[in-house]
């Protein structure tokens, strides 16, 4: 009996522990078998006969609903055009047109002189039609704003066979709800387990490698080694998460000391990017898991690590920033400029603090494929233990990352035009949207100052000459007639 | 989908536990159980407003992510958490058309579509009467006309002009 149960055992922990040391020797060459590529194609396959059903199941449902409507609506023909792709997006956009549309319909019929862009009634002159403009901006963004979807995860196109990606379940098919189950026991039975074990096994290399680094003396033999064992733990850290990375434009890769900025999305964007090259990094102190992270990195090489109160000290930064940069022994540092984690859809504002030290900025670029994982924190909704172990319960995280030629500020150039110039770039580069708007907003709310300047535009509008500001009831046009 | 032959029967039976095993793993997640829309209540929105179901269904799930904490209803900190609208000088009053009719300073969903109803274009011979061009003016009308009297009076114009030109003139 107990030679039974040794032997299960050792069945059982033999391919185990063979498969663990196929990672290790694996993340040590820096090479891959190939097996989460293929892995990721499978899934892709799954994905697209899941699409397929979904979209044939919902076929029928509006057929059915077609019929028992005596007149169809405008949004609602059964065409498979409707169902893939921009499906959601385009509902929205009809729900917002339509709405334009409205104010619309009541400026033609009043005012023949209108233009399309709402400018009612004569330039000078208070029209009540005048607050039509900022009425339908407002419910505008009642309905879909462009800020507040980039804090919360991206929809998806159709469902990727997770369960917290479906906003309402619907029972679509028997052989769906199958694929989905017998998904749900190989993520959580399966994959779980053996992708906590890598990264425990990975957190314990990176914590004894650098340690005995940090014993060596200073030399280049010293940093060397660094970059060697940093990049074998990373390696080791992101096979954990199943991250399969693409390293786009690699001539560019940063290697001299300089600054890096990427767009942010979640904590696992530094383990993407340290795989392919060092970097310096440079945050806030934290304690816990990334705590154990930082202090044994700082013991290799100089990474800048903040107390939260020092953070307020703008000048303390910028220094210690300058300093770093300008020896030229040390790595780039890596600086996510957007300050905190955006739903990789768009960029928002870059903080100039980073753009104001001088010398090259290496721009990086990374986008994530939304199919295979959410990888966007919601640090307001899951804690960082949470937030791991559902990125390990995803099918993987397909990421790439576009490395892009170093950019310097112009002569005369303000850092906060360079840092939209950097922010731009990236964007094109990476297939986001560029938006101007701040990323505290997520924490933060507007401030008064953006409300002032869409009453200076309007009041531009009034104020051609002191006389004419507003005139009485009696002689404005009455919409009504 | 019937429930009269045995098959289909299991199948109804299976989507109820794997209903049960989604919940369970939503709420090993820690998120809140999704407040679904039932089928009823959605017939009757569309009838009510004459948005289509994809619509409403979109307005809904725009509906429960200003809805930060749960409770199924909109308070004016939801709406005005939004930044364009926050930012918008007009923003507060096109917030109170939203609880001009609700009590507790609560926006429930069937509250919520109705006002936005009044901004589907007009579309010939099927008007009701949120989006006719009647409601539509009384949306706009309701905005300046503070006190409810029907009536704009000076004061109540001068306010609306004192928001949309704040301290520039």
């Amino acid at each position: 009996m107990a030679i039974l149960a040794y032997l299960l055992l050792c069945l059982l922990v033999l391919p185990g522990s063979f498969f663990i040391v196929l990672v290790f020797v694996m993340a040590a060459l820096g090479k891959s078998l190939g097996f989460r590529k293929t892995y990721v194609e499978f899934l892709l396959l799954l994905f697209n006969y899941g699409k397929e059903r979904i979209e044939r199941a919902a076929k029928r449902k509006e057929q059915r609903q077609a019929g028992e409507e005596e007149e169809d609506s405008d949004s609602d023909d059964a065409s498979s055009e409707e169902l893939n792709e921009n499906k959601n997006s385009q509902v929205e956009e009809e729900i917002l047109k339509e709405e334009g549309d409205s104010e619309a319909v009541e400026g033609e019929a009043q005012d023949q002189n209108q233009n399309k862009t709402g400018n009612f009634g004569r330039d000078d002159i208070f029209d009540f039609r005048d607050s039509f403009d900022f009425i339908q901006s407002g419910i505008t963004a009642i309905v879909n704003d462009q800020v507040t979807q980039r804090f919360a995860s991206e929809e998806l196109r159709s469902w990727n066979l997770l369960t917290r990606t479906t906003r309402n379940y619907e029972f679509i098919s028997w052989r769906l709800s199958l694929i989905w189950l017998v998904g749900f026991f190989i993520r959580y039975f399966f994959m779980l387990p053996c992708r906590v074990t890598i990264c425990f096994l990975g957190t314990i290399t990176l914590t004894l490698l650098t340690f005995f680094i940090g014993l060596l003396p200073q030399s280049a033999y010293r940093k060397k080694l660094n970059d060697y064992a940093s990049k074998f733990s990373f390696r080791l850290l992101s096979r954990a998460f199943a991250a399969i990375i693409h390293y786009h434009d690699e001539q560019y890769r940063p290697t001299k000391s300089g600054i890096c900025v990427a767009n942010h999305t979640s904590p696992i964007d530094v383990v993407l990017l340290a795989c392919d090259s060092t970097y310096a990094m440079i945050g806030q102190r934290h304690g816990g898991f990334l705590g154990i992270l930082q202090r044994a990195l700082a013991r290799a090489s100089s990474h800048i690590w903040f107390e939260r109160s020092e953070m307020k000290d703008r000048e303390a930064v910028a220094r210690r920033l300058k300093e770093h940069v300008e020896d030229k022994t040390t790595c780039p540092i890596l600086i996510f400029p957007e300050g905190t984690c955006i739903n990789n859809s768009a960029v928002m504002q870059f903080k100039k603090g980073s753009f104001e030290v001088g010398g090259q900025i290496y721009p990086v670029a990374i986008k994530y494929d939304p199919r295979f994982g959410d990888p966007f924190w919601d640090s307001s909704k899951y804690s960082m233990l949470q937030y791991l172990y559902m990125m390990m319960t995803s099918w993987a995280i397909v990421c790439d990352v576009y490395y892009m030629p170093p950019m310097e500020r112009r002569p005369g150039e303000s850092s906060i035009d360079f840092a939209k110039r950097v922010k731009a770039e990236i964007a094109k580069k990476g297939g986001l949207i560029d938006l101007d708007w701040d990323g505290q907003l997520k924490r933060a709310p507007a401030k008064k100052e953006w409300k002032e300047q869409q009453q200076v535009q309007y009041a531009k509008k009034l104020v051609h000459s002191p006389r004419h500001l507003v005139q009485t009831a009696d002689d404005s046009p009455n919409p009504s007639t | 989908m019937s429930l009269d032959s045995p098959i289909s029967y299991q199948a109804y039976i299976g989507q109820q536990y794997i209903q049960h095993l989604i919940s369970c793993e939503r709420s090993k997640m820690g998120s809140r159980p999704s407040l679904l829309l039932r089928d009823e209540e959605l017939a009757e929105i569309q009838k009510e407003t004459g948005f289509s179901a994809n619509q409403i269904e979109r307005l809904y799930s725009r509906f429960t992510a200003l809805d930060k904490s749960s409770t199924g209803a909109l308070s004016r900190e939801d709406f005005l958490r939004i930044p364009e609208l926050a930012i918008n000088p007009l923003g507060e009053r096109i917030v109170n058309a939203f609880f001009r009719h609700s009590d507790e300073d609560r926006v429930n969903f069937r509250q919520f579509v109705r006002v936005l109803a009044h901004f589907r274009p007009v579309k010939k011979h099927k008007e009701n009467r949120y989006n006719s061009r009647e409601g539509k003016l009384q949306f706009a009308f309701k905005l300046y006309d503070l006190d409810d009297d029907d009536r704009i009076s000076r004061d109540e114009l001068m306010a609306v002009l004192q928001m949309m030109v704040g301290e520039n003139i």
